[in-house]
């Protein structure tokens, strides 16, 4: 089975969102009720004038160890068989949130209209037909890219700064934490 | 394999499918954000442009059934490089915004303001532009075509063609809060808008309060990206850390106002220890023809005293000015409402840039600033040479008369124009016609509310319920960048000519129009000879378009371009060596003899910001364009508004503490003109002494669902300037000051 993940390297990412606006418009995720599959969040650190950010674009990461398919009590939470993307049935799901819950990057999201749990699928369709994800296709910068897993799982490292520990999970993504070359 | 973007690309075979399937896809306009069946086979891939920002980013769309699925990049595409930012991303929003201006409609309470119901009653083209037109004749018949105001972007020609046919004196853009005073210094220093920069080739970038990685402009973050990924150096003045500073290789936290100082150090350390290209500045700039005036010019700015100005310490600007000359590839980029328009003492700023750039011997060459090299596409003049003009007579209610360099620029003053309105010309102006701009793009738009209430006869034309259309008498619906077609010249990363379509990709939604079609109509009720062919028939926008497209050499018409999609002339690219500044070798002007002959600095002068922090307002305000937004237009976009949906008043949290503010809490910013509130976010990112509010926010307008109402303007704080003040402080470029403010801060019980 070929599986897939993300590569982000922040150091690129210039906070433009294009990978929100894009996950919103491929996705049709409902607006005004809570749900964002994708988001970038800024995190500051230190004290002015010694300050600095890290801007952190996260998703599901369709993580190996997914907690959510272990805590669904009605199990709509599963793995696809093509890909092993972790989906959520919408026919069967209760919206009690133990999912969110458990998951360490608050990636499944309660839609407050229809009371129901939603998350990024990894755009299966678009998967389906040849494209990469919408959140990857449109990052200007190149830094949000999507692959195959087996290509991005040695590359960088697990883990980065205010990211919950990938021991917990095996989350798909990896991070190329290097700075720019240089002074 | 490396793993790179391109061979990710490759190994999900991730290019080229054209057609696509989607389990939610919208059906329309009521259907928009409502989760809907699924695409079909019968969706295609249409090749247009972005229209949200000036770099026009080349852009595919989904369409279906003539509903737009999805916006993303144009692959190869030298501006996007295949990609959109979070706002073109989002462009579908705008289209089907269900807030969207739908007919025409008049006003039937006379009352005007925002607590006023306007009483809007739906009415034909037809009797819009009978009523217009009847209006626009009785003004100038009773009073003279000064009594006439247009608010709108010289563009599109047809508009100009309609305002210079009636002899209307008053068109007024923005400007002079974008990138004015750079258009005016490039003009006599490089001799032309060298506003496209080479980042990618750079060695070391200076950026003084330039901020366009932050606003997302992903053709300059792009440019900034690739220069630190190549090893080039980046440095960053800027009172706040933005997201520019976190892809810089240095952050200097400057005081507000001040980077014209450092600049003058700049110069000054560059200068007296020979550290410019020699051989650059001595073939191609006039500064050996006036190297004393030079010289003993700068000797007073020296890092000691800048430091004393900025707070930015003496020996890192000698360092910093040292490296940047002998990095062999320095740039200084100046385009755009940062560092351009800020404060009074902007023109001077961009001046001191230019001069930099110059010295280091990078413009129109490898890693600096150069001059884009466009495809020309004819005017509508051009096509269809129109009857003499007859001259323009009056008073410009902005007083841009009054500054010669401005003056020449035919652009307008947003900050000058409700003070001239209200005070210098009261009465002057009967009816206004506002195209595409809003209230808040003004600095205090309560004044300019004022200014809006004085004339007789209001016409807004827009594709939303902006504030402005709230204050109107008649409302003419817009179409849209994604209903028009057009033809579009590069000239943001042009090192070879390209233009590209812009495609309407959606059929004009409801009865919306074009700004083009409003001018024709008017045109042939108040000026047919300027509207009318040799033949008798009236100027059609569709065959002025094929003929632009013929004339530019774009293809046979608009049809065949637009199947094209893009069109690129591969050139080398061949730095000048002559330098249209005016000077009669044809030489880059580090020295302007112009300005000196009009009353203004031959060279820049250190002159401070307009207003200081003082007992009564002890903190700088500060302002910015998220980038996830498009100045004052995009707040009411739901996907847009669900990411940024609001601002606050950012305060460091060592201020807050002395005036015990919590996060969250209200609190009341004033200034000498006037007061917001907002809730406190405290940041670690914004210098003790300043607060920051995020602008765009703040609509008034009853009839945005989703943004009016929202967060506060930033610019009810922000003073308005008479024309006499720019004068008095030397601001020959007309910079408009909507940083140069002070204020204090207060929580709110």
């Amino acid at each position: 089975m070929e599986t897939y993940g993300w590569l982000l390297d922040q150091k690129r990412c210039v906070e433009c969102r294009a990978c929100e606006s894009a996950c919103k418009q491929w996705n049709h995720v409902e607006i005004g009720v809570g749900v964002r599959y994708r988001q970038v969040r800024v995190y500051e650190m230190g004290v002015f004038p010694k300050v600095s950010m890290q801007a952190l674009s996260g998703s599901c990461h369709h993580c190996e160890g997914a907690y959510c398919i272990k805590v669904c009590p009605v199990k709509a939470i599963s793995r696809r068989p093509e890909d092993g993307t972790v989906q959520i049935d919408q026919s069967k799901c209760v919206g009690c949130q133990q999912c969110y819950a458990f998951c360490p990057y608050a990636a499944p999201q309660f839609n407050q209209r229809t009371h129901k749990m939603e998350k990024c699928t990894m755009c299966v369709d678009r998967i389906d037909a040849g494209l990469q994800p919408a959140c990857a296709t449109l990052c200007p910068t190149g830094a949000l890219q999507w692959g195959k897993w087996s290509d991005i799982s040695e590359v960088g490292s697990a883990t980065t700064g205010n990211f919950a520990n990938p021991k917990q999970t095996a989350p798909h993504i990896r991070f190329i934490n290097d700075p720019y070359p240089g002074k | 394999m490396a793993l790179t973007r391109r061979n990710l690309l490759k190994s999900t075979g991730a290019a080229g499918a054209a057609l696509l399937t989607v389990p939610g896809a919208l059906k329309g306009f009521d259907q928009f954000f409502r989760p809907a069946s699924s695409l079909s086979a019968t969706a295609t891939k249409v090749t247009t442009c972005c229209g949200i920002c000036s770099p026009a980013c080349g852009m595919q769309a989904t369409v279906q059934d003539g509903v737009i699925q999805f916006l993303e990049g144009l692959p190869g595409d030298a501006h996007g490089e295949g990609h959109l930012c979070g706002k073109g991303a989002a462009g579908a929003g705008f289209l089907y915004d269900p807030d969207r201006l739908k007919y025409p409609m008049k006003r039937t309470n006379p009352n005007k303001g925002f607590d006023e119901d306007p009483g809007w009653v739906r009415i034909s083209w037809t009797e819009a532009l009978d009523t217009i037109a009847g209006k626009m004749k009785g003004y100038i018949d009773a009073y003279g075509a000064e009594s006439l105001l247009f608010i709108t972007l010289p563009g599109p020609d047809l508009l100009v063609r309609l305002i210079n046919a009636m002899g209307i004196v008053n068109r007024t853009d923005h400007i002079d809060v974008c990138f004015q005073t750079d258009r005016i210094i490039q003009k006599y220093t490089t001799g032309g808008k060298t506003w496209c920069n080479d980042f990618e080739n750079a060695k070391y970038i200076l950026l003084f309060g330039w901020d366009m990685v932050s606003k997302a402009k992903i053709v300059y973050a792009n440019g900034v990206v690739k220069a630190r990924s190549n090893g080039a150096k980046v440095v960053h003045f800027s009172p706040t850390y933005t997201a520019t500073s976190r892809m810089s290789s240095e952050w200097q936290n400057i005081k507000p106002g001040t980077d014209l100082a450092v600049a003058l150090a700049m110069i000054n350390v560059i200068v007296s220890e020979n550290l410019y290209n020699k051989e650059f500045v001595d073939a191609y700039s006039n500064f050996g023809q006036y190297e004393a005036q030079i010289r003993s010019h700068f000797a007073e700015y020296t890092p000691a005293w800048a430091e004393t100005e900025s707070g930015v310490a003496a020996a890192d600007i000698a360092r910093i000015a040292r490296e940047f000359a002998q990095s062999g590839g320095g740039i200084v980029p100046a385009h755009k409402k940062t560092l351009c328009a800020n404060y009074m003492n902007s023109t001077q700023l961009v001046h001191a840039v230019s001069i930099l750039n110059i010295l280091a011997g990078t413009v129109d060459r490898a890693g600096g600033r150069y001059f884009p090299r466009t495809v020309a596409i004819p005017g509508v003049d051009a096509v269809y040479p129109p009857p003499a003009y007859p001259a323009k007579k009056g008073a410009r209610v902005d007083g841009r008369d009054k500054l010669p360099f401005v003056q020449e620029t035919d652009s307008g003053l947003f900050s000058t124009l409700a003070d001239g309105m209200l005070t210098k010309y009261p009465g002057q102006i009967k009816m206004a016609f506002w195209n595409a701009y809003t209230i808040l793009a003004f600095p205090n738009p309560p004044k300019m509310e004022q200014a809006m209430k004085s004339v007789e006869f209001v016409v807004a034309m827009d594709f939303l319920p902006t504030d402005t259309v709230s204050m109107a008498d008649i409302v003419l619906p817009s179409a849209m960048y994604l209903e028009l077609n057009d033809v579009v010249a590069r000239d943001y990363q042009a090192k070879y000519p390209q233009a590209m379509p812009r495609v309407a990709v959606s059929a004009p939604i409801f009865e919306t129009k074009s700004a083009g079609y409003v001018a024709i109509e008017l045109g042939k009720r108040l000026c047919p000879d300027y509207f009318k062919l040799a033949d008798g028939s009236w100027i059609n926008p569709n065959v002025l378009l094929d003929e632009k497209v013929k004339r530019a050499g774009l293809g046979e018409n608009f049809a065949e371009f637009k199947a094209k999609g893009i069109v690129e002339k591969p050139a080398p690219f061949v730095p000048r060596t002559t330098f249209a500044t005016g000077d009669p070798n044809g030489k880059c002007q580090v020295y302007v003899p112009q300005f000196a002959a009009k009353g203004a600095e031959a060279l820049p002068k250190w002159h401070p910001k307009r207003e200081q922090p003082s007992a009564d307002f002890p903190l700088y305000y500060l302002t910015f364009i998220p980038g996830i937004h498009r100045r004052n237009t995009s707040e009411n976009n739901r996907i847009l508004h669900e990411i940024m949906p609001t601002n606050a008043a950012i305060l460091n949290p060592a201020l807050a503490k002395t005036m015990n503010i919590k996060e969250g809490q209200t609190v009341v910013i004033r200034s000498r003109v006037g007061q917001i509130e907002l809730p406190a976010h405290l940041s670690e990112i914004i210098r003790p002494d300043a607060v920051m509010v995020a602008h765009g926010f703040g609509h008034r307008s009853r009839y945005l669902s989703v943004a009016g109402g929202n967060g506060s303007r930033d610019g009810d704080v922000v003073p308005d300037a008479s024309i006499d003040d720019f004068i008095a402080a030397g601001n020959y470029g007309g910079a408009s000051c909507i940083m140069d403010v002070v204020c204090n801060i207060a929580p709110v019980a």
